[in-house]
């Protein structure tokens, strides 16, 4: 019975952890103009990206980037989670359903609503002119990109967070009134530090899924907005220097998983008390 | 004073779920509007940008693509991960943790850098033994299968954990042999797992851009790829209408597959 689980598991040795091995082994090779690749064992291509100045600011905008749209979905998230957690029967569903909705369409389409939201004739744009403050600029800068990401991010968030608070007990909170703490107080005392593991949970999700972002940084920032998931692609593409390519697409996952367990440290040892 | 603030407070949380909703329906919106240029308000409403995006091959073509691509990835996808979730939870397996992780990987890797590996392992193999994987429907698919492994694996264990074995066993006593055990018994009790595992993994296939676009033929597009790539140039009611249809078509599969799972449990 135990043989069952070998197909499935072959398959991601094979199509997983094979080309993963075979890309970091390849980030440690040497770029050449004529044969692609020299064999080698060197740090090289991690050290020129690092000193690029091209690509520190490249990853320098996927890092803020992200922090800001992690930051503004937990802000925007926590109030939905706990309302949403806190909902009973027919409604709970109706809206679970349409937080999980947005997240099954897909990143392209969700971007090409933000362009006829954000355009120069778009509903924004058309909204200002009405008010007289006439039209501004708003696609292809950070801010349409911040926009973008945490919407597409927003849902991960509220699921995560709504999943803890969930498990709250009612009576911690009617405790918490009672002997006199204020609303906010209360939410502040006892609500946050009890879902805690959720705002770690969460966050760390939405950070990794802002660090990787694809579509909307290429559809919403335009040409001289650059993230990291963008330039790996490109060095593929419209490069062929693999080595170099390789030790980004590494330098973002390590910076993404370094950065991630870190907060989540941080996090934990502020509130553990 | 208190009535405000719970005013605030409710217009606040309405105000996320609305912005999170807002793109879908603005696209939507437009791909009803009358005149080629995005421009509000419209000059009128119609329906012939749904024709046109037809009857535009690379949207036509990226539509079949992607549907053929997405069977055939569930298909393979869910055998697999049924069989894999079944092991998991009823066998003894050494290691049980870890493979659990290694199966779940998938969803763990960023699909940029997890479709550059593939393509960078494709294009090596094709070069030592000239067996072209590269820009072909098996390589996309064997990617996507992947894709759907850890979405059966996670609905199907989740839905066989809370069932007792003994059913199993006592048909066993009763003289079934282990093929009519699993189909006469395992099986029913793990369909609703099944299905929604069937109906995530279709999803995620037909909508998957990162994993996709490396590994896409020329002329072979999947709709994602085909609509990231008209989007570079212009969003107009032509797109929008190829977005509207694939926003309604995934709309149907949730409200299916809510009726077999718990969704609120599926995501987090």
């Amino acid at each position: 019975m135990a043989a069952l689980v070998v197909p499935a598991l072959l398959l991601v040795l094979l199509m997983m952890v094979a080309p993963m091995a075979l890309l970091f082994r390849y980030s440690l090779n040497i770029y050449s103009a004529t044969d692609l690749m020299i064999e080698a064992v060197t740090l090289q291509n991690y050290v020129a990206a690092v000193a690029d100045p091209y690509y520190r600011e490249v990853l320098a905008t996927t890092l803020r980037t992200a922090f800001l749209a992690t930051v503004i979905a937990l802000a925007a998230g926590f109030p939905a989670a706990y309302v949403l957690a806190r909902m009973q029967g027919r409604w709970k569903s109706i809206l679970t359903l349409i937080t999980v909705f947005p997240l099954m369409v897909g990143n392209v389409v969700r971007a090409a609503g933000w362009m006829a939201l954000l355009g120069n004739t778009g509903v924004v744009n058309t909204a200002l002119k009405a008010v007289g403050i006439g039209s501004v600029q708003l696609m292809y800068t950070p801010g349409a990109v911040v926009a973008g990401i945490v919407t597409v991010v927003l849902p991960y968030m509220i699921l995560t967070l709504a999943a803890v608070i969930e498990g709250i007990p009612r009576n911690v909170e009617e405790a918490a009134l009672n002997m006199g703490a204020g609303p906010l107080t209360m939410f502040r005392r006892v609500i946050l530090p009890l879902s805690l593991p959720g705002v770690i949970a969460g966050s760390a999700l939405v950070f990794i899924l802002c660090m990787n972002a694809y579509a909307t940084p290429v559809l919403l920032g335009g040409s001289r907005f650059k993230m990291m998931a963008p330039a790996v692609y490109d060095q593929f593409v419209r490069t062929t220097n693999w080595p170099f390519g390789a030790a980004l697409a590494f330098i973002l996952l390590l910076v993404t998983l370094g950065l991630t367990m870190a907060g989540s440290a941080l996090l934990q040892r502020r509130y553990a008390r | 004073m208190a009535k405000a603030r719970t005013f605030l407070w409710r217009g606040g949380v309405g105000a996320v779920f609305t912005v999170v909703l807002l793109p879908m329906l603005a696209v939507m919106y437009l791909s009803f509007f009358d005149q080629e240029v995005v421009s509000f308000p419209p000059d009128g409403y119609t329906l012939r940008w749904y024709v046109n995006a037809w009857e535009q091959r690379e949207f036509s073509r990226g539509f079949v693509n992607s549907l053929q691509l997405a069977v055939v990835a569930t298909v393979i996808g869910v055998t697999l991960g049924t069989a894999a979730a079944y092991a998991l939870v009823r066998a003894r397996l050494p290691a049980r943790g870890f493979v659990n992780t290694l199966l779940m990987g998938p969803l763990a890797v960023p699909g940029v850098v997890l479709g550059t590996a593939l393509y960078v392992m494709f294009v090596q193999i094709d070069d030592a033994i000239d067996f072209q994987i590269v820009a072909t429907l098996p390589g996309l698919i064997a990617a996507h299968v992947l894709l759907t492994v850890p979405w059966t694996v996670r609905l199907v264990a989740a839905s066989l954990a809370g069932l007792h074995p003994a059913a199993e066993e006592a048909a066993a006593d009763l003289g079934a042999r282990p093929w009519t055990v699993f189909r006469r018994v395992t099986l029913p009790m793990m369909r609703s797992g099944v299905v929604a595992g069937a109906l995530f993994s279709f999803i995620q296939s037909f909508e998957n851009l990162e994993l996709t676009l490396l590994l896409v033929g020329p002329g072979r597009s999947t709709l994602p790829v085909a609509m990231l790539n008209y989007l570079e140039f212009r969003v107009d009611p032509t797109l929008a209408a190829v977005a509207t249809v694939q926003i309604v078509m995934i709309g149907a599969l949730m409200l299916i597959t809510d009726r077999f799972v718990n969704l609120s449990r599926v995501v987090s």
